[in-house]
């Protein structure tokens, strides 16, 4: 129905006005002839029956006293008739007339006339006369002529307006298509379409395009506002969520940093001291307490060290590579399982995305083992001059992943979406690949890092 | 002969507990302490020590990097890296800066005056607990190939496998197939390890490594 309506309106004006226009001009054209004929009729009646009063002998008898022209009377002519008539005899010297006739016949008479029969002329001031002659019993001549106007009266002037008053509204009903088309339908269509492939929270339609109704621009105008709220409150949603992950890393650090710095170097002054009693003890139950401290001392620090490693790895300054080397190292002896890392030549990158990469990495590597139960684990780092490229495979059992990263959330998997979090927050891409059929999970990170030409990059200061 | 050592940590007490372990040694003297990066460079540049006690983490310059110093300014100070990270990169990190050993804290104070012994005459000292997660696998130097060994230490430089495989005029694969041949042997589960293990065995030596 929304796709025809344009055309339903098209034909509903249209059809009518085509309709009215056709019937009108026959109508034109038969009023024409019409006209004609009762002009004609008219005329001719009326001549023959001033003809059958001029012959009657009472006429007759009056005429011959009556110096002529001598105004027809109402004996012959009812002077409320439209029309002249004049009586002339066989020479055309004019024996009476109709009131005026005497003035107006002249002016629209000029020559003969056939007897009998009609004649159509064109008067000066472009009225339209029928006028017919016909004879009587004593050779005279009845002249009788009427205007068109003066008979068929604003029927005869409006008459041949009507095709064109007919054709503008043709025209102006084209026009109100036109313009419906125009500023409402386009616009809405366009309005239509952007509204159904906008991202909300992320897109805008545009402010005003293309030119509309007000109705329209003013619908346009309230989307364009609602679009813009719901993008600001995504992007307070996402900051929210970067806050969130960048605060957490943060504390993690000053955690770890704290924890080594105080507690562990002060348990490792502890076993420092118990190392050295140690060498003082003469006294074997003394020795064994002794022991027993120094034991639980290095497991502490170990513990703590352990501690420090899982909440902010120091290792991270290293670089990218060894970074990752670490780790799979570490993650490969906790779990039992093999990963192999493969890295090409890095540029010295960022804290961020040694950071970010460090912690997908982490989280893919547990994720597989835990969930997915891998034996395997193939980790890969790159770059191409352009992008730097990360890719955790593994031969788990993979999941259903759809895409819907905030419906992980919603269900309590916050790993994907922590992942998604920290390339966002790098400008970076990811991709997770994983069927439970197929089996294993793909996960791609992608961050752009273009080398600035002519500038060697320097190397980590820790770089090996 | 007397070693002289100067010992670098930001940690007042556990740095009294090192001093402690140093006290009363005949062969060992303390000659000068810092708590930060910058003075222990000063020191170390004044009283020119045969070894040099260095923790990674201090403020100013880290560890690594005054290793990096030391070495660049051609001092001959053996560097001994004294520190509680047990991470293997952080090993690797420093003997490529150019430390002649690396120890834990947590070592006893015979442990450690064995790794000074060590360094100052030139050795290497890897801490047990660093070197090695693994056990030892009864392992002899000779059964390293020629070719194993050229291609480990060509790995070692930070060399990746098609690097190699273009030096030494070998596939990609052949290169491949050795590393996995010395990881076999030397009981390592990867490069990192393989190298520490090397080191330790005496299969390849740090100068060779850093030539």
């Amino acid at each position: 129905m929304r796709r025809h309506l344009l055309l339903i309106l098209t034909l509903l004006v249209l059809i009518p006005s085509l309709a009215i226009l056709i019937v009108t001009g026959w109508g034109v054209v038969e009023h024409e002839r019409a006209m004609k004929k009762i002009a004609e009729s008219y005329v001719l009646d009326l001549a023959q029956s001033v003809a059958m009063r001029v012959d009657r002998p009472r006429f007759m008898h009056r005429a011959q006293m009556m110096t002529p022209p001598r105004v027809l009377d109402s004996f012959v002519l009812d002077i409320s008739l439209p029309g002249w008539v004049a009586l002339v005899d066989e020479s055309g010297n004019l024996l009476a007339a109709s009131s005026r006739a005497q003035d107006v016949l002249p002016q629209i008479w000029q020559g003969g006339i056939p007897v009998g029969r009609t004649t159509l002329v064109e008067g000066p001031f472009g009225d339209t006369y029928t006028i017919a002659a016909i004879p009587t019993s004593q050779g005279w001549y009845v002249i009788s002529a009427v205007a068109w106007s003066q008979l068929l009266g604003p029927m005869v002037r409006f008459s041949h307006l009507w095709p064109a008053a007919v054709g503008l509204l043709a025209i102006a009903g084209m026009c109100a298509v036109w313009a419906f088309w125009r500023w409402l339908i386009m616009p809405l269509l366009s309005l239509e379409s952007e509204v159904s492939t906008l991202k909300w929270g992320k897109d805008l339609p545009k402010p005003d395009d293309p030119p509309a109704v007000w109705e329209l621009r003013r619908l346009r105008k309230v989307l364009y506002q609602l679009a813009q709220t719901a993008r600001e409150r995504e992007e307070l949603r996402q900051r929210y969520v970067s806050d969130l992950v960048r605060v957490q890393e943060e504390e993690r650090t000053k955690l770890a940093r704290e924890i080594h710095d105080g507690p562990l170097q002060d348990v490792t002054a502890l076993l420092q001291r118990i190392l050295l009693l140690k060498q003082e003890i003469w006294n074997k139950r003394a020795e064994k307490y002794i022991e027993i401290a120094e034991e639980s001392a290095v497991a502490a620090v170990r513990e703590l060290r352990v501690l420090c490693d899982t909440l902010s790895p120091p290792w991270l300054d290293l670089g990218l590579v060894q970074a990752l080397t670490e780790l799979t190292d570490r993650l490969a002896r906790t779990y039992g399982v093999k990963i192999y890392l493969e890295a090409s030549e890095l540029p010295e990158v960022s804290k961020d995305i040694i950071l970010a990469f460090f912690r997908i990495a982490q989280e893919a590597i547990n994720n597989a083992v835990k969930h997915g139960c891998a034996k395997n684990v193939w980790v890969k780092v790159s770059y191409d001059g352009e992008f730097i490229v990360l890719q955790i495979e593994d031969d788990g059992s993979g999941f259903e992943f759809e895409g819907d990263v905030e419906a992980l959330r919603v269900k309590g998997h916050r790993g994907i979406a922590n992942m998604v979090e920290r390339m966002r927050m790098i400008k970076g891409k990811i991709d997770v690949q994983s069927s439970s059929l197929e089996k294993g999970t793909t996960i791609t990170c992608k961050v752009s890092f273009p080398l600035i030409s002519g500038e060697e990059t320097p190397r980590d200061a820790f770089n090996i | 002969m007397v070693i002289k050592v100067v010992l670098a940590d930001d940690h007042p007490l556990t740095r009294e507990g090192f001093k402690s372990y140093l006290e009363g040694k005949e062969d060992i003297k303390l000659v000068g302490e810092a708590s930060d990066g910058e003075s222990a460079w000063e020191v170390i540049k004044e009283q020119l020590p045969d070894v040099a006690l260095i923790d990674i983490r201090m403020p100013g310059i880290d560890g690594v990097s005054l290793v990096r110093r030391v070495r660049q300014e051609g001092l001959n100070v053996a560097c001994l890296m004294l520190t509680s990270y047990d991470a293997q990169q952080y090993v690797l990190a420093s003997l490529r800066a150019g430390a002649k050993g690396y120890i834990l804290k947590t070592a006893s104070p015979d442990e450690l005056l064995r790794a000074i012994k060590i360094v100052a005459s030139q050795g290497v000292y890897l801490d047990k607990e660093v070197a090695l997660a693994v056990e030892e696998p009864g392992f002899s130097p000779e059964q390293l190939s020629p070719r194993e060994r050229e291609v480990l230490l060509l790995a070692g430089r930070g060399e990746s496998s098609k690097e190699i495989a273009s030096k030494l005029y070998i596939s990609e694969r052949t290169v491949q197939t050795h590393l996995a041949s010395i990881y076999d042997k030397l009981g390592a589960r990867n490069k990192t390890e393989a190298l520490l293990l090397a080191l330790k065995y005496g299969v390849v030596t740090l100068e060779e490594l850093l030539e």
